[in-house]
């Protein structure tokens, strides 16, 4: 699918001053470097103090010293149960949310490019929850799931279903988080597919339709190619964040009850901060920044998205 | 060919139900959280739920706006907001056509691409620690500077790939031609490219926007006082240890989404059309 | 079209670049809240008075414990002085962040705090618990009450609930009679601090502790445990489902909306229950100590103590500034602001008893003397968790209330490495 670039010319026309000329010859890295240079600056030192944070012991006192510790903070990582739940949790989470926000933002996004014309206004209505703070969200949701007041048990009682504890029931909690967050950011793939739909090429469609295809097999055999791109991308910026989803636990659920919905990343802010403990702290990030960008190479690699 | 014509409105009416469906789903907790900054707290909590304020009090923006410095909150909220999109956007905009547009030996576009890109991979709780002892080493902590810089790190990332496929998606043979009309390269990138990128460049703010306007976690350490803490810190300050403000939360938090509003619906007919991913069209 | 988004990036360095921080001469690190509300009208009274700029930081209440632990760690001079809940104390004292107060002292010719502060609220400002020295003051007098609806109880046939069988005994009655509707009683089931902060008491009422005397052993697994434990889990069955993400708010919401007839709440919520437009239940809500198990009733103190850092840019003024918040005359004020007292004076002061928003002052003073502190230990955040999700686990059944007990055992042995 990828689109080989026209060779980009490196300019013969270059008039005027020294600099001007000095410019045009190093634009490449003039245009690369101040990116590059804040990213590696703002970079560097949180990993450099996270590696070395990771293999040592830092005490709470900052009057003792960093004790070496080797690989003692990994070893802790293999029987560390709240870390083993903490990490499925959080995969549950990921799988769930972003799947079923995939689907909901496909065939919303399908729907709407079908069969409305004048896009702009409800366009803006269905981006309103991504615009939200995330804070207010949770804390919106946890009054909409409250077992006795809440108005989705309302609603439930009014459709004759039996109402339910949501975000305080051991069962429903992660599924209580995951509409939440599915509310929240079904939006921003809604958008993407929207966006890549419209760029669809219409020539193919009509030889299809001459050919007599059914709507489907154009679904299959046009559209989901066509988009790959998009839902590549979609999917890996969506992946990221829900794998380190922290404000919406934390402020719905803190973790509970039962330890149901305790993501990575909130244990790794108890660790850090309410257990003192930057040190394991430090080897579960590498252990979630490896898995990550590993799983990322992987991804990228088998969408083709990188040239 | 009447009976696929009934079968046409039908499903054409099933369509605009599943579109109705969704767009109830998707406002009705906007509503909810505006017609209960509206509401008595007695009232919030009524069994069963007032669906409307059955008595509309502005006790709550009052509360938060008057009493508590909400404004103040907003308006650093905003200042962050739009310092990082404005770095973010201009640093990614280079760096995304650099990317875009020049050679580069062996596979280097994509391992910087891919750096890049594996910068916002890290978790950011704990680049919070180390980052928190450079900021007070150099006296910057409870700063907005300081809340723009690690925002800025996880907004360029993202800003230079969604502009890396915009100018992917553009014609190269403009630029050329304004070459060969004896422009520069750089000219070219600024009177060609950069105007017809509008679009891109559009959809890349918003989301920087977004991201920057409602982010929690990293101001939640890196700011203390009113001088620089922003509105999601202001508004989680509002569950404190005994009681939680509903009304003034709610308040709060329907206010923060009307700039984002406001700047989306100026910015929408660009938006669908800046989201562009280089090969879709094939 | 350019120079717009150019325009914009110099617009907004400039605008941050302006900004510079501001001038303190104390800075105090407080929760959002009463409490932060309280120490910033003082702050504010306090630079009329004196002339000192004292700067308030307000960090929400989840926040407070890793702001001042990030500063003491960093040895940052960020804050001067801290407001802090007194379980982390001994996490503050233990790893250097907090300053001593005896030379302070001394210097203002002084043994140490005077004896209006209630004894139990200046016990806690010691390290270690009432006999090392004083690191810190208290500020503000929290213990938790027994909030009751007398009427509803009487209907129950238990005029006054003294013992938990008592509380078990109305709470049934009234659960079985509610239909879903209305419930006994209504605790904080949270995960983390809220379910371990009303399971202390009952522990304690039965006899129980996490500790022994001098810290080597865990007792939470023992007949005492059990005792509490079955009591807990008999109360959790007579409470609304959904306590499992229960925190004070929603407990005493429930009780202002009239859906719940008692819990174990703070002293803060009393203001709220006799506000018309927060609450239903005007009047008819009424409050005791904590009831009896075996043992007599304690309730969980929850002092907020103000410390000065070790890192503090100014300690002796953040000395003297604590010496002027906690005077008998400052305290008053305070607590005409909402923030209950520590000072015997206070509570005793017919002025603030003859009003009726302090009429529970009586009751909140013997609470507090009848209380009992979490366990003094610095690695407590950690203890609070691990404990704190075996609690969860056993309201939200998920596992036995037995095996909650064991899993306990064994994580707090972990935690605090004893055998």
């Amino acid at each position: 699918m990828t689109r080989a670039l026209p060779t980009p010319t490196t300019s013969h026309h270059a008039r005027g001053s020294g600099l001007e000329q000095w410019v045009e010859r190093h634009l490449r890295i003039l245009m690369l470097a101040p990116a590059m240079i804040v990213l590696l600056a703002l970079t560097i030192f949180p990993s450099a103090y996270m590696l070395i944070a990771a293999v040592t012991r830092i005490s709470p006192n900052p009057d003792l010293p960093w004790e070496f510790a080797g690989y003692q903070n990994f070893a802790r990582l293999l029987t560390d149960q709240q870390f083993h739940i903490g990490l499925r949790n959080t995969l549950v989470f990921t799988v769930a949310a972003v799947t079923i926000e995939f689907l909901l933002g496909l065939g919303l996004a399908l729907l709407l490019d079908r069969y409305v014309r004048k896009l702009n206004l409800l366009k803006t209505l269905l981006m309103l929850p991504m615009m939200l703070p995330p804070v207010a969200v949770a804390i919106t949701w946890k009054l909409i799931y409250e077992p006795q007041f809440g108005v989705l048990n309302e609603i439930m009682f009014n459709l004759g279903l039996p109402p339910q504890a949501w975000a305080g029931d051991a069962r429903l909690a992660m599924l209580s988080v995951i509409i939440a967050d599915v509310w929240q950011w079904t939006p921003f793939m809604f958008l993407l597919m929207l966006a890549g739909l419209a760029s669809l090429p219409i020539e193919p469609y009509e030889a299809a339709a001459i050919d007599g295809a059914s709507a489907w097999r154009q679904f299959r055999d046009l559209t989901l190619p066509f988009l790959k791109p998009v839902i590549a991308i979609a999917l890996l910026l969506r992946i990221m964040d829900a794998l380190r989803l922290f404000d919406l636990v934390f402020i719905l659920t803190g973790g509970g009850p039962a330890d149901r919905t305790k993501t990575l990343s909130l244990y790794i802010y108890q660790v850090a901060y309410r257990f003192a403990d930057q040190s394991y702290a430090a080897a579960i990030s590498l252990f979630v920044l490896f898995a990550t960008v590993a799983f990322s190479t992987w991804f990228i690699r088998r969408m083709r998205l990188a040239d | 060919m009447l009976r696929s014509r009934t079968a046409a409105i039908t499903q054409r009416l099933a369509a605009y139900c599943g579109i109705a469906i969704a767009l109830l789903v998707t406002l009705f907790p906007v509503y909810w959280i505006a017609s209960n900054s509206f509401k008595y707290d007695i009232d919030i909590f009524a069994v069963p739920p007032e669906w409307y304020p059955v008595n509309p009090t502005l006790k709550h923006y009052r509360a938060a706006f008057i009493e508590r410095p909400f404004l103040q909150y907003a308006l650093n909220s905003l200042i962050i907001a739009v310092s990082t999109t404005a770095v973010s956007v201009v640093l990614g905009t280079l760096a995304g056509y650099a990317l875009a547009r020049f050679q580069y030996p062996g596979r280097w576009r994509h391992q910087i691409s891919f750096w890049i890109l594996s910068t916002r991979m890290m978790p950011p709780i704990v680049t919070i620690i180390p980052l928190y002892l450079a900021f007070n080493h150099l006296n910057m902590l409870n700063t907005k500077m300081a809340v723009v810089i690690a925002y800025t790190a996880f907004n360029l990332p993202f800003a230079t790939w969604m502009m890396k496929s915009y100018f992917r998606d553009l014609p190269v043979e403009l630029e050329e031609a304004a070459m060969v009309d004896g422009d520069t390269r750089f000219g070219a990138f600024l009177r060609v490219a950069l105007p017809l990128a509008r679009p891109g460049l559009a959809a890349t703010s918003i989301f920087c926007l977004i991201i920057s306007w409602n982010e929690f976690l990293l101001a939640l350490i890196l700011t203390l006082t009113d001088r620089s803490q922003t509105l999601p810190i202001g508004i989680a300050g509002r569950v404190t240890q005994y009681h939680t403000y509903w009304g003034e939360i709610s308040a709060a938090g329907f206010f923060a989404c009307i700039p984002i509003m406001i700047f989306a619906f100026i910015v929408q007919k660009h938006l669908v059309r800046g989201l562009s991913f280089g090969a879709v069209k094939g | 079209m350019v120079r717009r988004p150019f325009l914009a990036m110099a617009f907004a360095l400039w605008s941050l670049a302006a900004i510079q921080p501001a001038w303190a001469d104390i800075t105090v690190l407080v929760p959002s809240g009463s409490e932060g509300d309280g120490l910033r009208a003082a702050a504010a009274d306090y630079a009329k008075l004196k002339g000192s700029k004292v700067e308030i930081v307000q960090a929400p209440y989840n926040n407070v414990f890793e702001q001042a632990a990030n500063a003491g760690q960093s040895k940052s001079g960020a804050f001067d002085i801290v407001l802090m809940d007194d379980p982390w104390i001994p996490f503050f004292a233990e790893n250097g962040h907090l300053e001593d107060l005896t030379p302070y002292f001394q210097k203002a010719g002084k043994a140490g705090p005077d004896d209006d502060f209630l004894s139990k609220s200046l016990a806690l400002c010691r390290n270690p618990y009432n006999s090392g020295p004083y690191i810190c003051l208290p500020y503000v007098g929290n213990a938790q009450m027994f909030f009751y609806d007398a009427a509803k109880f009487k209907d129950a046939g238990v005029e006054e609930p003294k013992t938990w069988d008592d509380v078990l005994k109305a709470a049934k009655a009234l659960t079985d009679k509610g239909g879903g509707r209305y419930f006994g009683y209504v605790f904080r089931g949270g995960q983390g601090n809220p379910v371990v902060a009303d399971f202390m008491p009952l522990f304690w009422s039965y006899g129980a502790n996490l500790f022994n005397e001098d810290r080597s052993k865990v007792t939470i697994d023992t007949p005492e445990g059990a005792a509490a434990m079955k009591m807990f889990m008999a109360l959790r069955d007579v409470s609304p489902k959904g306590v499992e993400s229960y925190n004070a708010n929603e407990v005493g919401q429930a009780l202002a909306a009239g859906t719940a007839a008692s819990s174990i709440n703070w002293p803060n919520w009393v203001a709220t229950f006799e506000d018309p437009t927060q609450s239903r239940m005007v009047g008819k809500i009424s409050y005791t100590g904590i009831p009896a198990g075996t043992k007599p009733g304690s309730s969980e103190i929850g002092h907020w103590t103000m410390g000065i850092m070790a890192a503090a840019k100014n300690k002796q003024e953040a000395f003297d500034f604590m010496q002027w918040a906690t005077s008998p005359e400052q305290i008053k004020v305070s607590a005409e602001r909402g923030n209950p007292p520590v000072r015997t004076s206070t509570f005793t002061d017919p002025e603030l008893t003859k009003q009726e928003k302090f009429r529970h002052y009586p009751v909140l003073m013997n609470a507090i003397q009848a209380s009992t502190p979490r366990p003094r230990h610095p690695k407590w955040p950690e203890i609070e968790n691990a404990f704190g999700i075996e609690l969860s686990k056993a309201v939200a059944g998920t596992q036995t209330p037995e095996e909650a007990l064991k899993n306990a055992q064994a994580a707090v042995e972990k935690i605090a490495g004893t055998k």
